[in-house]
């Protein structure tokens, strides 16, 4: 896409995921990450958060799924994401990410966006900053 | 390693790593990633998805702090630096940032670079840690 396509206030391609404990497992498989608060109902169901959530890593990587989706070969040659975790994802949730291009610069070749992951409930679970150099 | 004695300001051992045809089939399958392997496609390359190189980067590294059961994380920010192709070999370092106690919770911050072969960076990071305490 041009860089003049992307003007501030576009909205970025929005990916909605089923959210289920096979695809955590999955992920933990993938990742390597088998922290039990993952994986370990029993061990989850004792913590504060009372039964198993996603991995934040899987969250960003939905996320990543948008952004290459929007940006292409330029999110991988110079993207940058600040991404804060607010909620949990849990097996059974609807999730849903989008964004929107904040402002760019240098002629729309340096773009800011805002990004977000919710839940079906429309809880929000992580929020992201992001710059993309088009020509990186 | 006790984590509980970890200063700011320590480095972690260097971890290397490679990301195997089979380790990015797996990852795309458990992530449902649509959008790289069609990207790979019309760019006629074979990239390892970002975050996957970010994952294993960061895998390395809870290894070597030894997070106790029911850490998470707190906030991540990378930096990517240019495309990983698949079968690449990859080292990251990294090191304690920052350290405090809030409500129960120890916070550690770890930033982190990956780096190619010739030394050159691919992937920068930062990642925030919630350890229950």
């Amino acid at each position: 896409m041009r860089p003049d396509t992307w003007i501030a206030g576009r909205e970025l391609p929005s990916l909605s995921k089923s959210l289920t404990q096979a695809k955590i497992d999955a992920y933990a498989r993938a990742s390597g990450d088998f922290n039990p608060i993952h994986v370990d109902a029993a061990f989850a169901a004792a913590t504060p958060f009372g039964g198993t959530i996603a991995h934040g890593m899987l969250l960003l990587a939905y996320i990543s799924e948008m952004l290459t989706a929007a940006f292409g070969r330029a999110w991988l040659s110079a993207g940058r994401l600040k991404a804060r975790f607010k909620g949990v994802a849990r097996p059974g949730d609807t999730l849903t990410v989008r964004g929107r291009v904040e402002r760019a610069q240098d002629e729309g070749r340096r773009l800011f966006a805002a990004v977000e992951c919710v839940n079906q409930a429309g809880d929000l679970l992580v929020v992201g900053d992001v710059e993309v150099r088009l020509d990186g | 390693m006790d984590i509980e004695l970890l200063e700011k300001g320590h480095r972690f051992a260097p971890v290397s790593f490679t990301l195997e045809e089979a380790d990015v089939a797996r990852y795309l399958e458990a992530v449902e990633d649509a959008a790289l392997p069609s990207l790979c496609r019309a760019e006629g390359q074979a990239w390892a998805p970002p975050m996957a190189v970010a994952a294993l980067a960061l895998r390395g590294l809870m290894e070597a702090m030894g997070l106790p059961p029911g850490a998470i994380h707190g906030s991540q920010e990378f930096e990517f630096r240019r495309p990983v192709v698949v079968g690449e070999r990859l080292a990251s370092r990294a090191w304690l940032a920052h350290r405090s106690q809030r409500s129960g919770w120890l916070v550690l911050a770890v930033e982190m670079e990956a780096t190619d072969e010739a030394g050159q960076a691919v992937l920068a990071g930062r990642a925030s840690v919630l350890i229950p305490q």
